[in-house]
C-alpha cells in the first residue's frame, strides 16, 4: 500500500521531457538515415525520394576515398586509445606518489581537456608548418635534416592528428586511473610486500587486474569517442592531403555539402553500425575480465 | 634524514613531470607571446620575446574579429542548453532512480544506449527543416541536450540511488507535493552531482564545433569556436591576430576550469570508476 502511494510522488510523466527530447533527436535521426539511406535521396529530390536497394553501400564500398576514410577512422581510434591509455597510466602512476607539484601537473596534463578542438587545432597549425615552431625548434638544435612539411604527407599529416588527440586527452585518462589506482586498498600491496614479491610482479598481478574497471571506462571511451572523429581532422588537415586523411564523419560531411543526401546517411549509418559493434565487442570483453576486490 | 631521502626518491619522477609538462607549456607559451608580437615576429614561430608587447591587437581583434558576438552567441546557446540539460535530465534521472521499476529501468537502459549513438549529419538537417528549426538557436540547443541526457541520466540515477529515501518518506508524511518534494528536498541533497553536470555541460557545449557548423548556417549565429575558425581563414597571414583570437577564445574556459576544478575533475570521471 505504501509502495504504490509513494510511486505518486514520482510520477513517470517527469521521465517524458527528456525521453521526448532524447528520442527526437537522437534516436530519430538514425531511423530516417537508415531508411534514406537505400534511397536516392539528394538535394534536388528532397520530398519524394526513390527506394534504390543497397545501391548506396555498393558505391560507398567501391569508393577508394570512402575505404580509406573507414580505415583511417579505425586506425585513429585505435592507435589514439592505445596511447591515451598508456601515457595516462604513467602519468597516474607517478602523480600517485607524492611528488613535488603534484597538483600543478594534475592541473596542467588536464588543461587541454577543456579547449575547443577548434583552439588546438590551429595552434598546432602553427607548430606543424613548414616554418612552424617545430622544424625552427629542430633547425636551433642542429637537427635541421628532420624538419618536415608535417602536414603534407599523409604518413605525417595522420601520425599528427594521433598525436594530438593523444596530447588533448591523455590527461582525462590520468584522472580516471588516479581515481582507479586510489581506491585499491594498501593492504594488497602489504601482503605482496611481506609475500616478497617483486615490484613488477605486484604491477602486473595486482595492480592491472585491480585497474580493470578504470581501463574499461577509459577504453570504451576513447574508442567510441575516437570513431566519432570530426573536429580535429577539418581543422588541421580538412581531410587532406587530397583526401588521405579523410575520416567518416568528415566523409559524411562532404556528401551532405554536396547535396548527396542517401550517400551521406548510408556513410553515417556504416559509422552508426561501427561505433555500436566495438563498442558491445568491447564491453563484454572488458566486463568479463574484471575481478572482485 | 628520513625526508632528505624521501626527496632524493622523488627527484627522478619530478624531472620527468617536468619534461612531460613542457609538451603542454611550450604550445601555451608560444600562443601567449605570439598575441603581443606584431606580424613579421609572430610569423616567426619562435619562443623569443616580443620586443614591444602589442596590446592593441587585443585591441583589434575584438573590433574587427567579432569575437565578442561569438561570446554572446556561445554565453545564449550554453546557458540554455545547460538549464534545460539539469531540470530535463536530472528530474528523468530522479523520478527513474526512485521509481526503480521494469518500466523506468527499460528506460534507463534506453538512455544509455545513446552513449553509442552518432550524429546524423543529413537527417538531422531534414529533421530541423521539417520543423522549421532549421538555422536557429533553439535547434542546436535541443541537439546538445539531447546528446547530453545518457550521461546526465545516468549520473544522477546513481546519485540518487544512494540518498536514503527515508528522507522523501518524511517529507511525504508531513504532507509535501510533488513539485516540494523534487524542488526542495531533493534538489538541495543533489547539489554536487548537479554542479558536476552543469560544468560538464558548459564546457562540452562552449567548446562544441561540428553542430554549429553543421546547423547554424549565418555569420551572425556563430559561436566562439565557429568565430575562431573562420577568423584563422580570414586572417591566416596575421599570426599575430591569431594568436590573440585563440587567446581570448580560451579565457573564459580556462577561468572557470582552474576556479571550478575539482568539480570539473569529479564530474568527468564521475560514475567512470564506480562503473
Amino acid at each position: 500500500m505504501l509502495i504504490r502511494r509513494e510511486k505518486m510522488f514520482y510520477p513517470a510523466g517527469l521521465i517524458v521531457p527528456a525521453l521526448v527530447v532524447f528520442t527526437l533527436f537522437t534516436i530519430v535521426p538514425v531511423l530516417m538515415s537508415l531508411f534514406y539511406s537505400f534511397t536516392d535521396w539528394n538535394i534536388m529530390r528532397m520530398e519524394n525520394p526513390e527506394f534504390r536497394g543497397l545501391l548506396n553501400y555498393q558505391r560507398l564500398f567501391s569508393d577508394p576515398i570512402f575505404l580509406r576514410s573507414l580505415g583511417n577512422t579505425l586506425l585513429f581510434a585505435f592507435s589514439t586509445t592505445f596511447l591515451k591509455t598508456v601515457i595516462g597510466l604513467m602519468l597516474a602512476i607517478i602523480l600517485i606518489k607524492k611528488v613535488p607539484g603534484n597538483g600543478i601537473f594534475r592541473t596542467l596534463f588536464y588543461l587541454p581537456c577543456v579547449l575547443s578542438t577548434t583552439v588546438v587545432g590551429v595552434l598546432y597549425k602553427a607548430i606543424l608548418a613548414s616554418n612552424g615552431l617545430l622544424n625552427n625548434g629542430l633547425n636551433s638544435i642542429g637537427l635541421s635534416f628532420l624538419t618536415f612539411d608535417w602536414l603534407s604527407t599523409y604518413a605525417t599529416a595522420i601520425t599528427s592528428t594521433i598525436f594530438i588527440e593523444s596530447w588533448m586527452w591523455a590527461g582525462f585518462n590520468m584522472i580516471i586511473f588516479i581515481a582507479g589506482l586510489q581506491a585499491i586498498p594498501s593492504d594488497y600491496y602489504e601482503a605482496a610486500e611481506m609475500e616478497g614479491a617483486g615490484k613488477v610482479n605486484t604491477f602486473f598481478n595486482i595492480t592491472i587486474p585491480l585497474l580493470v574497471p578504470a581501463f574499461t571506462v577509459v577504453i570504451t571511451l576513447c574508442i567510441t569517442g575516437g570513431l566519432r572523429v570530426f573536429d580535429l581532422i577539418y581543422v588541421l588537415t580538412n581531410g587532406g592531403p587530397g583526401f588521405d586523411t579523410q575520416v567518416m564523419n568528415t566523409f559524411a560531411f562532404r556528401a551532405f555539402g554536396q547535396g548527396l543526401l542517401g550517400e551521406s546517411s548510408a556513410a553515417s549509418i556504416v559509422l552508426a553500425f561501427v561505433v555500436v559493434t566495438i563498442s558491445f565487442i568491447l564491453n563484454n570483453k572488458l566486463k568479463s575480465s574484471e575481478v572482485e576486490a | 634524514m628520513e625526508i632528505m631521502i624521501k626527496r632524493k626518491k622523488n627527484i627522478i619522477p619530478f624531472i620527468i613531470l617536468l619534461g612531460i609538462s613542457m609538451f603542454y607549456f611550450i604550445p601555451i607559451i608560444m600562443m601567449i607571446l605570439g598575441s603581443l608580437k606584431d606580424q613579421t615576429e609572430a610569423i616567426m614561430f619562435n619562443l623569443n620575446l616580443p620586443k614591444n608587447a602589442q596590446w592593441k591587437n587585443y585591441a583589434e581583434v575584438i573590433k574587427r574579429g567579432k569575437i565578442l558576438n561569438g561570446y554572446k552567441n556561445s554565453f545564449i546557446i550554453t546557458s540554455i542548453s545547460t538549464i534545460l540539460t539539469i531540470i530535463v535530465g536530472g528530474f528523468a534521472g530522479i523520478t527513474i532512480s526512485r521509481r526503480n521499476d521494469k518500466l523506468s529501468n527499460g528506460f534507463y537502459y534506453y538512455f544509455i544506449f545513446g552513449l553509442t549513438i552518432t550524429l546524423q549529419i543529413a537527417s538531422m538537417f531534414s529533421l530541423l527543416k521539417s520543423f522549421n528549426l532549421y538555422g536557429s538557436f533553439i535547434s542546436v540547443i535541443l541537439i546538445f541536450v539531447a546528446q547530453r541526457m545518457p550521461f546526465t541520466v545516468m549520473t544522477f540515477t546513481s546519485f540518487v540511488k544512494g540518498v536514503p529515501r527515508s528522507l522523501d518518506e518524511a517529507a511525504i508524511v508531513d504532507g509535501c507535493n510533488v513539485f516540494q518534494l523534487y524542488t526542495q528536498i531533493l534538489m538541495p541533497i543533489l547539489k554536487p552531482i548537479i554542479l558536476t553536470n552543469t560544468i560538464v555541460t558548459i564546457i562540452s557545449v562552449w567548446n562544441n564545433f561540428n553542430i554549429s557548423l553543421f546547423f547554424l548556417n549565418s555569420a551572425k549565429q556563430w559561436t566562439v569556436s565557429l568565430t575562431i575558425y573562420n577568423f584563422y581563414g580570414m586572417f591566416s597571414r596575421d599570426w599575430h591576430l591569431v594568436f590573440t583570437a585563440l587567446v581570448l577564445t580560451i579565457i573564459p574556459v580556462v577561468a572557470v576550469y582552474l576556479w571550478l576544478q575539482k568539480y570539473i575533475v569529479s564530474g568527468m570521471t564521475a560514475g567512470a570508476v564506480k562503473g
